[in-house]
């Protein structure tokens, strides 16, 4: 065949040695083409656009191409340059324009910027690997491969209501020397421990800030060991295109988008989706006194929201505010969710303070907000889960009331409340917490959503671990360096009788309980599960409630607790594993059909006697009983019965009368001090059972077998 | 970066030496279009390639699919362990037979 030689690929002139093009505007950032790369950068307010070349990791450019004006096409500079190596060049662009805050303008031709559309970007390349300061142009754009080799991988497009996600950090999961893989600490560190994944049961992984970030921004000291703290949860976005860099075994060598990639493909082969926790709200330039990176030099007026005398508002809490329903914002974002969608396979994102997504340009919230419509109804994310923390720094909460489009879910902060309240056996809580294990249709209802709206979780990330939750009542952050002064105060723990480290057997036993009784709550209530990084083996941060900055054993897995706490280990296993096979847990509608092979509705509520909740004020019992019908697979009718009994003291349980030929079998007793979880289960002998204090019970009913006849 | 080429237990086998990256590809990738034949399997001996780039995995992943079209063999030899891990962890590595020398080639027939 012949091959038709392209006009594109010739240049039409050379500039500054450079032979050169007119580029294509979109896509923007810079492309590979055959001979050359089209780079496309975008600037409303802009006088003239200068293409900075770097030979890689050298600190003076290679050349300067400023970008001739019959080369823009709207607000938009494009070129082709010819004969660059794409592996052995870093670029940026210089941006003349007016310096004028108060009219909302910060140019500066002094600075060299990050284009916002690097899929590859260099600097952090080894995780606190101290650069150099002096440098110019710190956060360096580069232009990766595309290529990747993903066979026959697609997006799993698990239902959201069979999801167990789990929430991890990429370094912290795999960093201590604990977890015995070849590169802690990495992607390809988490590739080793798929297979305790996949042995946990879980199917989602939500990794925690994986976009390039800088891990030394962190002015603060350790205040006993003086050394310098970190960002190390990464909420603090350089590139909304590019992984991190750090993230990667490869990183140093520029190879941590394949790596990622294969990382993707490694968790789809084994059954587990992925899902990003992605920081839009804001970027890493902070407010006028932050660092001049990218956006604030490129149009700083587009991409922030600002006060009318040009400051920055600060919904996030962090410094600027993204300007997420500007047009051309939108357009970024959108751009970044299919990137990562397409070209990574991702199965789902996570927005971190999504609320600021829903406000406008000047902070108000928006009804319908642009933004979320779009991404709503892309044809390239209509599988992706999207998933908002329906809150921002600014006051705005809307869990239940998020602008939803019938397609966002949300991490639903009632549920964690009342879950921690309930189980502390704060008094109150009865009628709030049957919503709470439905799927909590008081909020998701009424505006027709469904149960798997509600990622149900008790701990995440951010704040107290499942173990902390039980041990403390009061933060001890006094590590981050700011007097105990940051992270949230009002934590709804309870340290069950001593603060912090113990070795009363009660107190221990006690902890233990109330920890497998948050995961018995969790994973028997309807909605998406959550649960996060270590909470099986009971994972401490020694009471530190907002750890962002440790990078130390304090926020790593310590791998050693699985066998120190094995029990709790397996009693979460066998938990999740147990919700995937009972469909009855996870029905996915608010419609509460009666399962009529059995006769028994889809979801009832009962106390110590069958049928007769106690919404009492003072009651902290609850039992509840789910029910389905069937799988096609099956001819049994699904019933699962949950007996939560938060007081003091241990109280009779009388269970409904089981259907006709079907009888009570027990799975799992977190009173028990001998065995909490029985596979299989062990048939009761009377219908009832004795719940201890602070206790559930989990108990299924099965079909009588015939007995077989010799 | 210097390529040649010999014939081993039936293997069309071509020796690089040197490292692979965007700046060497483009002659190792002319110099395995100009000698691989449809006849023979090819084993390519990488013992003395202190280094391989994106773009080089990339140029093995080419080949890795051109062999398969042409329905011949293909094998690595001699990879040294930073490139075989780093292979692994990005992907490349699992595409690959390995041997550890051209000694411990099978024997091809033709």
């Amino acid at each position: 065949m012949t091959i038709i030689e392209r006009i594109d690929q010739r240049s039409t002139e050379t500039i500054n040695g450079y032979k050169v093009r007119p580029g294509k505007p979109l896509p923007f950032g810079a492309s590979l083409i055959q001979n050359g790369i089209n780079f496309s950068i975008y600037s409303s307010a802009g006088t003239s656009c200068t293409l900075v070349l770097f030979e890689k990791e050298q600190d003076q450019p290679l050349v300067e191409i400023q970008i001739p004006e019959n080369y823009k096409i709207g607000d938009v500079y494009s070129i082709i340059v010819f004969d660059v190596n794409p592996e052995e060049i870093e670029y940026g662009y210089r941006i003349d324009g007016p310096h004028n805050p108060g009219a909302g303008h910060r140019f500066n031709r002094a600075e060299i910027l990050m284009d916002p559309y690097a899929r590859l970007i260099s600097g952090r390349d080894e995780w606190g690997k101290k650069p150099n300061w002096e440098r110019p142009y710190p956060y360096r754009a580069r232009v990766p491969f595309d290529d990747f080799d993903w066979q026959d991988d697609r997006p799993l497009e698990i239902d959201p209501a069979d999801l167990v996600i789990y929430e991890l950090h990429v370094r912290g999961f795999t960093k201590d020397g604990s977890s015995g893989v070849s590169h802690p600490g990495t992607y390809a560190g988490l590739v080793e421990k798929i297979p305790y994944l996949k042995q946990l049961g879980i199917n989602a992984v939500e990794l925690m800030p994986i976009f390039e970030f800088d891990e030394f921004e962190n002015s603060r000291i350790h205040p006993e060991s003086n050394e310098q703290l970190y960002n190390y949860w990464g909420y603090s976005t350089l590139g909304f295109f590019a992984p991190k860099a750090a993230f990667a075994s490869t990183g140093k060598f520029g190879m941590q988008v394949d790596e990622f990639k294969q990382l993707v493909k490694s968790l789809h082969a084994a059954g587990i989706e992925v899902i990003l926790d992605v920081v839009f709200n804001h970027t890493a330039e902070g407010n006028e006194n932050g660092p001049t990176l990218s956006f604030k030099g490129l149009d700083n007026k587009t991409y922030y929201m600002l006060t009318p005398e040009g400051y920055y508002f600060n919904f996030s809490g962090t410094g600027n505010t993204l300007n997420c329903n500007n047009p051309v914002v939108r357009s970024l974002v959108l751009d970044c969710l299919r990137y990562w969608a397409a070209e990574y396979h991702i199965d789902g994102f996570r927005f971190d303070l999504a609320s600021i997504l829903g406000r406008d340009p000047w902070g108000a919230p928006l009804s319908n907000p642009p933004l979320l419509e779009t991404l709503a109804f892309d044809p390239i994310l209509s599988s992706c889960k999207l998933i908002a923390e329906a809150w921002d720094a600014g006051g705005l909460y809307q869990v239940g009331t998020f602008p939803a489009f019938g397609r966002w879910g949300e991490w639903n902060g009632k549920y964690r409340d009342c879950a921690r309240k309930f189980l502390k056996g704060d008094q109150g809580q009865i009628g709030e917490i049957a919503q709470r294990l439905q799927g909590s249709p008081d909020l998701y209802k009424h505006t027709g959503r469904s149960p798997a709206t509600s990622v149900n979780f008790i701990t995440c990330h951010d704040g107290f671990t499942l173990s902390d939750l039980v041990s403390f009542n009061e933060k001890h952050n006094e590590a981050n360096g700011e007097g105990n002064n940051d992270g949230n105060n009002d934590n709804l723990s309870w340290n069950c009788g001593a603060e912090g480290w113990s070795d009363d057997p009660n107190i221990l036993q006690l902890r233990q309980r109330q920890m497998m009784n948050a995961m018995a709550l969790l994973l028997t209530s309807r909605g998406i599960p959550m649960i996060v990084m270590g909470d099986e083996v009971g994972r401490s941060q020694h009471g530190n409630n907002n750890a962002y900055c440790l990078d130390s054993p304090i926020s790593w897995l310590n791998w050693k607790l699985l066998d120190s706490n094995q029990s709790l280990h397996d009693f979460t296993k066998a938990l999740i594993h147990f919700r995937l096979q009972h469909p009855a847990l996870r029905v996915n509608s608010f419609d509460n059909k009666h399962t009529y092979s059995i006769d028994m509705p889809g979801c009832s509520f009962h106390g110590a006697e069958p049928w007769k909740p106690n919404w009492d004020e003072n009651s902290r019992q609850l039992a509840w009983m789910m029910t389905s019908e069937p799988q096609t697979t099956s001819n049994e009718a699904d019933m699962v019965y949950v007996a939560a009994n938060m007081a003091h003291y241990a109280s009779w349980y009388e269970l409904p009368k089981a259907p006709a030929s079907y009888q009570w079998i027990l799975n799992f007793n977190t009173g028990d001090t001998n065995c909490q979880h029985f596979t299989p289960g062990n048939e009761l002998a009377q219908n009832g059972i004795l719940v201890g204090e602070r206790s559930i019970v989990i108990i299924t009913a099965s079909k009588i077998k015939p007995e077989s006849t010799i | 970066m210097e390529l040649s080429k010999k014939t081993t237990k039936g293997w069309q086998v071509i020796e690089v030496n040197g490292q692979v990256d965007s700046k060497t590809v483009g002659d190792l990738r002319d110099y395995l279009d100009e000698n691989i034949k449809g006849d023979l399997p090819v084993a390519l001996e990488l013992s003395d390639v202190p280094f391989m780039s994106s773009a080089g995995l990339r140029t093995m992943l080419t080949l890795y699919r051109k062999t398969q079209d042409m329905n011949v063999k293909l094998c690595l030899v001699g990879l040294i362990e930073e490139i075989a891990e780093t292979m692994k962890v990005t992907g490349f590595y699992q595409y690959f037979t390995n041997y550890p020398s051209l000694s411990a080639l099978p024997e091809e027939q033709k």
